[in-house]
């Protein structure tokens, strides 16, 4: 089983899902014992949320949609 | 021209994450659009090139990407990347304790929702250099792997993972800047053992 240690230096690479599965079951098996760790994983959890509900809340332009389709009409056209 | 059909009805799918990605990138709507389009432009062209039932959103990021770092940022083709401070590890999560208890709700996460507003947490992305930024954003925005995002910045694994860690440390610094600003923070209720 990993240690604190281990645990928060692997929590970057856990979140983004880019431990092996033996690894993946180590941290889980130390998380489920250790409430600091588990704390520390939920926080930047749910930051990682936090951040991509926020910096992807964009409206569209009007019409941005149109004008890209259009503007690929027009390169087909251009084409021929 | 049945090809070429498929990609813009299966390209404009990604029509919004593409915006809003540029958005941050760009970090003005006028430009990001030109982005977007140059975008669907170039994979309209390249789609000969495009390996049908491959990641079609990767291929479309990778392009946005390639065609933002060589036309809005060719004055700074060199990583500089020196120029992020050291953030300590964990920087804010050992500074939650300093928040007022009072502005707090229930759960961590609506607790965050709350404490950063949307123009923040978008401030904070596009406060960092465009080296980490760029990683940043494709990572906790888009969710794409190192892999992908190494082939995309045509970088070592390592360096996307060295550039992520400094500037999601320095975000969180910003963050906490904000809500200092905001007066959101007393740290006189941080533990000096932090």
């Amino acid at each position: 089983m990993a240690d604190c240690q281990e645990t928060l230096n692997e929590l970057e690479r856990y979140l983004d899902s880019e431990l092996s599965d033996a690894r993946v079951a180590e941290i889980i098996g130390h998380l489920k014992g250790c409430t600091d760790c588990q704390g520390a994983y939920e926080f930047h959890a749910d930051l990682r949320t936090v951040i991509k509900t926020k910096a992807t809340n964009e409206e569209l332009p009007d019409g941005f949609l149109d004008r890209l389709r259009d503007c690929l009409g027009d390169d087909v056209l251009g084409d021929d | 021209m049945g090809a070429r059909e498929d990609f813009t009805n299966d390209a404009m799918q990604y029509a919004p994450q593409l915006f809003a990605t540029a958005l941050r990138m760009t970090r003005n709507k006028a430009d990001a659009e030109d982005l977007v389009q140059e975008t669907f432009l170039k994979g309209w062209r390249a789609f000969d090139s495009y390996q049908q039932g491959t990641n079609l959103r990767a291929w479309l990021f990778r392009i946005m990407t390639n065609t933002f770092i060589n036309k809005y940022n060719s004055q700074q083709r060199r990583p500089q990347e020196t120029e992020l401070d050291e953030v300590e590890e964990l920087y804010l999560f050992r500074r939650m304790g300093a928040f007022d208890q009072s502005k707090m709700t229930h759960s961590a996460e609506d607790q965050m929702l709350e404490l950063f507003t949307d123009d923040e947490v978008k401030n904070a992305i596009e406060e960092l250099p465009e080296t980490f930024r760029i990683p940043v954003l494709l990572s906790d925005v888009e969710g794409f792997s190192y892999k992908e995002i190494a082939e995309m910045l045509e970088v070592p694994i390592g360096t996307v993972m060295s550039r992520l860690h400094r500037g999601r440390k320095a975000m969180q610094k910003m963050l906490y800047e904000y809500a200092k600003e905001r007066g959101l923070v007393d740290e006189s209720l941080l533990d000096p053992q932090d």
